[in-house]
């Protein structure tokens, strides 16, 4: 069985259902994100998970036992709160020290396990300085210390870098993947930025309402996304969502969105056949369209250049095709009010039923 | 098992927070009792009287009054209604004067720094003096400049304590009120008078409010210097009290009862602003 | 008028004299109340002038140290320190564990918790003088507390005659300290411990630690400079005391037994007329109080902010 195994969680919030049917499990060394916009659920889960909420039904299990009437401290797991909540009037060593205290773990065991804790996370220079003067990435660690240190079973972090300014939050992200891999615990982390979610995740459960929309690993996710809001959510810039008609006419199928067309009679009949209605919404990410001043392929589409946003490597263009703004990553020579042709990869074409926004393609 | 834990937790801390009631009470109900019991049942150790009476009250009004049957010679006449207003000019004034003094200073200390580290430093000594030590010189200043037993000597006497609080509480309150509201005003061409009438005022009337009354609560109760400098004219009422205690031998029903009114502005007050006071006494002032 | 008016308009924009013309009320209250009686007192305490002595006071020769020199051998004097130290040192710690004590009585949410915080804080806004003759009322020979609670305790006809021992004269005026400002003392530390953020709180809970070693560890050691603030300033009321001695025990009875060094001053200046050597003991009484204060300020001053 694996470490932790989270099967049917619901919570009631009076009326509120914050939670409705969450299931999940993460292995021995696996760390899983639960990704999602705020209210979707995720840190109600992540605090049921650590015994901070109570289930209103569902069941937790950790390291094989059921947990769900167990208080937080007897369950075997580390809690690392979103600002990290470090006691400042205590020392680094204190802090790290603090859940051995409370346990009166005898001296020189302490002291060896703090050192050695210290060690794995590049503390051990700081180790008797106050917490008031530390730097944040300094702060994240000792708060991942002090969890560790008593050797959880599951180490559960909540929004580990949302309290961190950007450019910091690069180079923590980094130093936690690397923490992570080192330490190897079952972990789970919540969050509800995406990039964040792709780094440090083996494993993604995108959230939304209270449900698991999809749950897998990150280029899974963002390669195959199963419902239009996964698809949304992930990826930056966000993917290019276009309604569009199925329609059959004179022997061409071909979906229809109205200011431009796409031939699909190869898999007009799979398409047909999942789908509830002739209604639905076309996907395509903006790096997977490619540009070209002149036409070159028959099948491309024109448009027009609004702006552009430059990223150095890259540029984002904000295209006009028709009436309809489409978004495309890439680099060319062009300006605004320039007219692209634009190619569709058919191979990276997502399509979702309009009803129920789930991927048939 | 954790229920029946639980449970006698409960009952633990309703009983321990029962006894701490009866001992904060304990004083007040006694003094209660004590005022509505006949002279027979002064030394009784009863809480209820058997024959509860009003005459107590009364007495303190007007002092000829048979007390439960019995004449008593007092030598204190009207116990109550002098020192009563007397008390209510004296701490009045001094708190008017001490509001306005000491928000002009503190608005000064505010937005002007003015008066720099000492004047800080000696209003936060003002505190720390032990009013005996004031006694003698006084007594000698105010018995030259023919103040003694006077209103005057009392009034100027409290404002010039109480100033102390009136600048470190109002100080705190302009502090809150952000200076460039002020200067806007200013730059839209309004009198600077105007400017703090009508800008900073009306954003700290809770605070000049709270520090008034917490000031007059300190004016009301004042003993030491009322004692020292009254004679006869100008008795406040803590004066009156202890005078009735010493002269007027175990009349313990009258004086329980002159207590008892003596408190009941204050206490009134004193839930008025409790919550002011809360954030007055802890110094953790996070800002 | 407005010609005033318009002058302190001016003076308004001149950043420096407004300030000083707002802080003049200030300073003329000041001096004329309190700064020339300061300068009276020191100038008396060179003197040996008293009221009888048949010249105004001002006219009164100097005599230089005399009045110190007492001052230094004045074993009353000496003893009316001690005791004033004696309570303050019995009396703080007292009210700070009892309000500490309180504030753990306090904790969580429970039923009637308002009401019960309103009637525990009642005895900070009774009247000092009040609250002096409430404790004068219980503790007399057919008050309740001999008839009442000492039944209760040893039974039979036990009566004490409080104000008569000077140890339990003693004893009542601590008592009725006590009871005043143990509320105070609830009052900062409960507001200090409810200020600690909650989220220390969960954190140390999910690493394992109980309810006492929370507040051992976590909440107590945060609310330290509060406490210690709080501790200073209590201290320095309690070394004023005088309205409960004075009605309790008629300014220190029985004997001296309760002459707290403010009572002694008062009997000085008004029971004996001697004002140039209360002057005097006024003045070393205040310098006295000033060096400790300066000494117990440094390494506090350290420490805060």
């Amino acid at each position: 069985m694996a470490k932790l195994v989270v099967r049917n969680l619901r919570k009631l919030f009076g009326d509120f259902e914050a939670v409705k049917d969450v299931s999940f499990e993460v292995s021995e060394r696996e760390t899983l994100c639960l990704l999602g916009p705020s209210g979707c659920g995720k840190t109600t889960t992540l605090r049921m998970i650590a015994g901070l909420e109570t289930p209103t039904s569902g069941y937790i299990y950790i390291d094989e036992v059921l947990v769900n009437d167990v208080p937080p401290q007897k369950r075997g797991i580390g809690l690392v709160f979103q600002d990290y909540a470090i006691f400042p009037h205590m020392s680094v060593f204190d802090n790290l020290a603090f859940g051995l205290k409370v346990r009166r773990t005898p001296k020189h065991e302490l002291t060896a396990r703090v050192d050695e804790t210290a060690r794995l996370l590049g503390l051990s220079d700081v180790l008797h300085k106050s917490a008031k003067g530390l730097g944040l990435s300094e702060i994240q660690r000792v708060a991942i210390g002090r969890s560790i240190i008593l050797d959880p079973k599951i180490l559960l972090l909540d929004e580990p870098l949302s309290n961190v300014a950007a450019k910091v939050r690069e180079r923590m992200r980094g130093e936690l993947k690397r923490i992570q891999k080192e330490i190897g615990i079952a972990t789970v982390f919540v969050t509800h930025d995406q990039l964040e979610a792709m780094v440090l995740g083996d494993r993604i459960a995108v959230m939304k309402d209270g449900l698991i929309e999809q749950i897998a690993k990150p280029d899974e996710i963002y390669a195959h996304p199963h419902t239009l809001f996964v698809a949304d959510f992930i990826g930056s810039p966000s993917m290019n969502l276009i309604e569009c008609e199925l329609l059959e006419k004179e022997e061409r199928v071909f979906l229809d969105a109205k200011d431009f067309a796409i031939d699909v009679i190869k898999f007009a009949e799979t398409i047909k056949k999942k789908a509830t209605g002739p209604e639905l919404i076309m996907g395509i990410r903006p790096e997977d369209l490619s540009m070209s001043k002149k036409k070159i392929d028959p099948k491309a589409i024109r448009g027009e250049v609004q702006f552009i946003e430059s990223l150095g490597s890259s540029s984002i263009y904000h295209l006009r095709v028709g009436q309809r703004p489409l978004l495309v990553k890439g680099l060319l020579e062009v300006e605004t009010g320039d007219k692209v042709w634009v190619m569709f990869d058919l191979k990276k074409l997502h399509l979702f039923d309009k009803k129920t926004e789930v991927a048939i393609w | 098992m954790a229920r029946m834990e639980q449970m006698l937790k409960l009952v633990a801390r309703y009983a321990l927070l029962i006894v701490t009631i009866l001992w904060t009470l304990g004083p007040v109900i006694w003094m209660i009792s004590l005022s509505f019991k006949p002279p027979t049942e002064w030394y009784s150790p009863n809480i209820i009287p058997q024959r509860p009476i009003l005459d107590n009250y009364v007495s303190l009004f007007i002092s000829t009054v048979p007390i439960g049957g019995t004449y008593f010679m007092t030598s204190i006449a009207e116990a109550i209604t002098r020192p009563f207003i007397n008390s209510l000019i004296i701490a009045s004034l001094s708190t008017i004067f001490a509001v306005l003094i000491g928000f002009l200073a503190a608005y000064g200390v505010s937005r002007y720094r003015a008066g720099g580290t000492f004047t800080i430093f000696f209003t936060l000594l003002t505190r720390m003096i032990p009013g005996a030590t004031f006694v003698a010189p006084l007594m000698v200043y105010y018995a030259t400049l023919r103040l003694l037993d006077t209103y005057q000597a009392l009034i100027l006497l409290y404002t010039a304590v109480t100033l102390t609080y009136s600048i470190w509480i109002l100080k705190g309150f302009i502090d809150e009120v952000p200076a460039e509201w002020e200067e806007a005003a200013l730059l839209e061409g309004a009198h600077p008078w105007r400017v703090v009438t009508q800008v900073t005022i009306p954003l700290i009337k809770g605070g000049i409010a709270a520090s008034a009354l917490f000031i007059f609560i300190l004016n009301w109760t004042e003993f030491l210097f009322a004692l020292v400098i009254s004679v006869t004219q100008i008795v406040t009422l803590p004066v009156q009290i202890s005078m009735y205690a010493s002269a007027v031998g175990r009349m313990y029903g009258p004086q329980a009862a002159l207590g008892l009114i003596a408190t009941i502005p204050m206490v009134i007050i004193g839930y008025a602003i409790q919550k002011h006071l809360i954030t007055g006494f802890t110094f953790g002032r996070v800002r | 008028m407005s010609t005033a008016l318009r002058k302190i308009a001016e003076w308004s924009r001149r950043p420096k004299k407004f300030g000083r013309l707002l802080m003049l009320p200030l300073t003329i209250v000041q001096n004329f109340v309190l700064i020339i009686p300061f300068g009276i007192m020191i100038f008396l305490s060179f003197t040996t002038w008293h009221p009888l002595a048949g010249v105004e006071w001002w006219q009164a020769p100097i005599a230089g140290l005399p009045n110190f020199v007492k001052a230094f051998a004045d074993a009353r004097f000496q003893w009316a320190l001690i005791r004033t130290v004696i309570f303050v040192a019995t009396v703080v710690p007292i009210e700070f564990l009892l309000g500490l004590g309180i504030t753990l009585l306090f904790l969580g949410e429970f039923r009637g918790k308002k009401i019960f915080t309103s009637i525990v804080l009642y005895p900070m806004m009774v009247p000092l003088i009040v609250v002096g003759l409430s404790f004068f009322l219980m503790f007399q020979d057919f008050g309740p507390v001999n008839l009442i609670i000492l039944k209760a305790l040893f039974g039979g006809e036990t009566m004490i005659s409080w104000f008569l021992d000077p140890t339990l004269a003693f004893l009542t005026i601590m008592l009725a300290d006590i009871w005043q400002w143990t509320p105070l003392m609830f009052l900062i530390v409960y507001s200090g411990l409810v200020s600690v953020p909650q989220r220390l709180i969960e954190a140390a809970k999910v690493l394992g630690a109980s309810s006492m070693q929370i507040l051992r560890r976590i909440q107590l050691p945060l609310i330290k400079p509060l406490i210690i603030v709080a501790l200073i300033i209590r201290g320095l009321e309690a070394f004023k005391v005088f309205d409960t001695v004075f009605i309790m025990t008629g300014a220190g009875g029985p004997g001296t037994a309760t002459e707290t060094i403010s009572a002694y001053i008062y009997k000085l200046a008004i029971l004996y007329n001697n004002l140039s050597y209360a002057a005097a003991v006024s003045l070393i009484l205040l310098v006295a109080l000033a060096l400790v204060t300066r000494l117990a300020i440094k390494p506090l001053a350290v420490k805060p902010e």
